[in-house]
């Protein structure tokens, strides 16, 4: 279907909204994931007890670790969410009216 | 081809999400920067004051030492969180759970109470936007100096002017990327380290990546953080009601609004209060305009009010066209302060205020663990009697040394293998004590459960139980 640049335009300028609200709500959840998930576990226990590639690791790096894998698998879920809302036809948001 | 032929109705109005239809476009137009107008008056002094003890409580609380050390410490590499005179470990998480659910039903309470008063007033994203916009306004001059400096061309003082406010933002934003990480690691060897060029790889990242959030934050993105990101400016209109206190414009006494000369009678002319100096639009730091009624894009700081005041007083007419108000009151109806809304979320800051008060007093600065020797369930020693191993793990949470005295219960004739004396642990440490239990042979048969004990010598009332087992032939 041939479309027109503003269309496209669109399209591009909706496609970094949505990767940009992927990436900030993740971030949001990651932060919670954090709190709660090092309040209940020392990222020690990876080097102790964890598979031998974290037997360098140290605490500061377990965070941070930690952080980024909760991040990422928030993307992922977020990222998910929104390609399942954009790709659905009929669109799953619109505004009530049949088309 | 124009895009109304080519594409189905439901796919223009997916488009029409994006931007109004209207103008098609605007589809490319990036946000248009904000030039907030400065802005005198009863409010902006109130946040100015606010800001400032904001900032300097940030700034100024990462030093603040409290006998011997720092006086508010999240010491993630150690996992103890120190708080003035209290020290949480890991296993008090309930305690910040409690703190940070009272956070976020006294957000609740105020927000249904007096609106977005947090928006306005104490979200950091608020306070370190004003303080970016004093360094602008300090080194590129006023709304209008801006806007000029912007469009022309790249003279040498445009040049060393907007350089001036980069650098200085730069090193605001350091800094308080440096400050942010010092209530996470030590302040003070955390500077040590920074000026002997010694710090660690993750304490650099942290540093640097909290700075450049408070730069983006603060100097770019600003009212689009309120706009597009802030989950809780979507959602905090389910804590609104009618009775909610608000930002609104007097539309019955503002309209018609219109220019007219100053001395002029309005009512002979038809026109309303408002002079449409649009004035109340230039000062609001997200860009609307608040005549339009109540938008999710006010954040409440009543820079609009100051100004259309100022006006008012120049027009000689009552101030107030846009106040805080409440919707009732605009529509000439009484304002209910006391509703039950407020009682609900007030009962429930209440109660979490009263169990983190009561549980704290109550908790006992102490944690005893008791691991059983895996190696072996028991010993035979002299003949006729039996011994267990096990490993004592003393946690003394308290800000003092203390010695401890274990008493071990449960079975007949148990007694310690060799005496341990006193236990000395120091504050805020942990303990690891191997220790050894024996009993007579002929009572020990079987799995029984026993109870240790230990209590601190010089005060009675530290002391925790903890139960294990005795196991013997």
């Amino acid at each position: 279907m041939p479309e027109s640049p503003k269309i496209r335009g669109a399209a591009r300028r909706q496609l970094w909204i949505d990767v940009g609200l992927v990436l900030w709500t993740s971030f949001l959840s990651a932060s919670v994931a954090s709190v709660l998930g090092f309040a209940a576990v020392d990222p020690q226990l990876l080097r102790d007890a964890g598979p031998r590639i974290f037997d360098n690791l140290n605490r500061e790096a377990g965070y941070a670790l930690g952080f980024f894998f909760f991040w990422a698998i928030g993307a992922l879920a977020s990222g998910l969410s929104v390609f399942m809302v954009r790709s659905a036809h009929p669109p799953a948001l619109n505004d009530g009216e049949s088309p | 081809m124009s895009a109304e032929s080519v594409l189905s109705p439901a796919a223009l109005r997916r488009l029409n999400k994006v931007q109004p239809a209207s103008d098609p476009s605007s589809f490319y137009a990036a946000s248009e920067k904000i030039y907030p107008r400065e802005v005198k008056g009863r409010y902006a002094s109130r946040r100015n004051l606010t800001v400032a003890v904001l900032l300097g409580l940030f700034y100024g609380v990462a030093w603040l030492n409290w006998r011997g050390h720092q006086a508010l410490l999240f010491d993630l590499p150690a996992r103890k969180f120190h708080i003035f005179g209290l020290t949480l470990w890991p296993q008090d998480f309930f305690y910040m759970a409690l703190l940070m659910i009272i956070a976020a039903v006294s957000l609740f309470f105020f927000t249904a109470l007096a609106g977005r008063l947090f928006c306005g007033y104490a979200c950091p994203q608020t306070v370190w936007t004003e303080l970016f916009l004093w360094i602008e306004r300090r080194t590129e001059g006023t709304r209008s100096k801006r806007m000029k400096l912007d469009q022309g061309p790249w003279t040498a003082e445009k040049v060393l002017r907007k350089s001036t406010k980069q650098i200085a933002w730069l090193a605001f934003a350091a800094y308080t990327g440096f400050t942010f990480v010092g209530y996470f690691m030590p302040i003070r060897s955390l500077g040590a380290q920074l000026t002997s060029f010694s710090l660690g790889g993750w304490a650099v990242f942290w540093i640097f990546l909290y700075s450049l959030a408070t730069y983006g934050n603060a100097g770019f993105l600003r009212e689009q953080v309120c706009k597009y990101m802030c989950p809780y400016a979507r959602f905090q209109s389910a804590m609104f009601d009618k009775d909610t206190l608000i930002i609104s414009y007097d539309e019955t006494r503002g309209e018609p609004r219109g220019a007219r000369r100053r001395g002029s009678d309005a009512q002979t002319q038809g026109l309303g209060d408002c002079i449409d100096c649009t004035l109340c639009v230039q000062v609001c730091p997200t860009g609307i305009d608040i005549r339009k009624g109540l938008q999710y894009e006010c954040i409440a700081c009543a820079a609009c009010i100051d100004a259309c005041d100022e006006v008012m007083d120049k027009m000689a007419a009552p101030r107030g066209l846009i106040r805080y108000s409440t919707e009732h009151a605009m529509h000439g109806k009484a304002t209910h302060v006391a509703r039950p809304r407020l009682f609900v979320y007030g009962a429930l800051l209440a109660a979490a205020a009263a169990a983190i008060v009561v549980s704290l007093s109550a908790r006992t600065p102490l944690i005893l663990d008791v691991i059983r020797d895996r190696n072996a369930l028991y010993r035979e020693v002299r003949g006729d009697r039996i011994e267990n191993s096990y490993t004592l793990k003393i946690i003394n949470e308290d800000n003092e040394r203390h010695a401890y005295r274990l008493e071990a219960s449960g079975l007949k004739d148990l007694t310690l293998a060799e005496p341990l004396g006193v236990i000395e642990v120091a504050p805020g440490s942990v303990s690891s004590i191997p220790m050894r239990l024996e009993a007579p042979a002929e009572v020990a048969a079987g799995v029984h459960p026993i109870t240790l004990r230990i209590t601190a010598a010089d005060a009675p009332n530290i002391a925790r139980t903890e139960k294990t087992r005795f196991i013997g032939p």
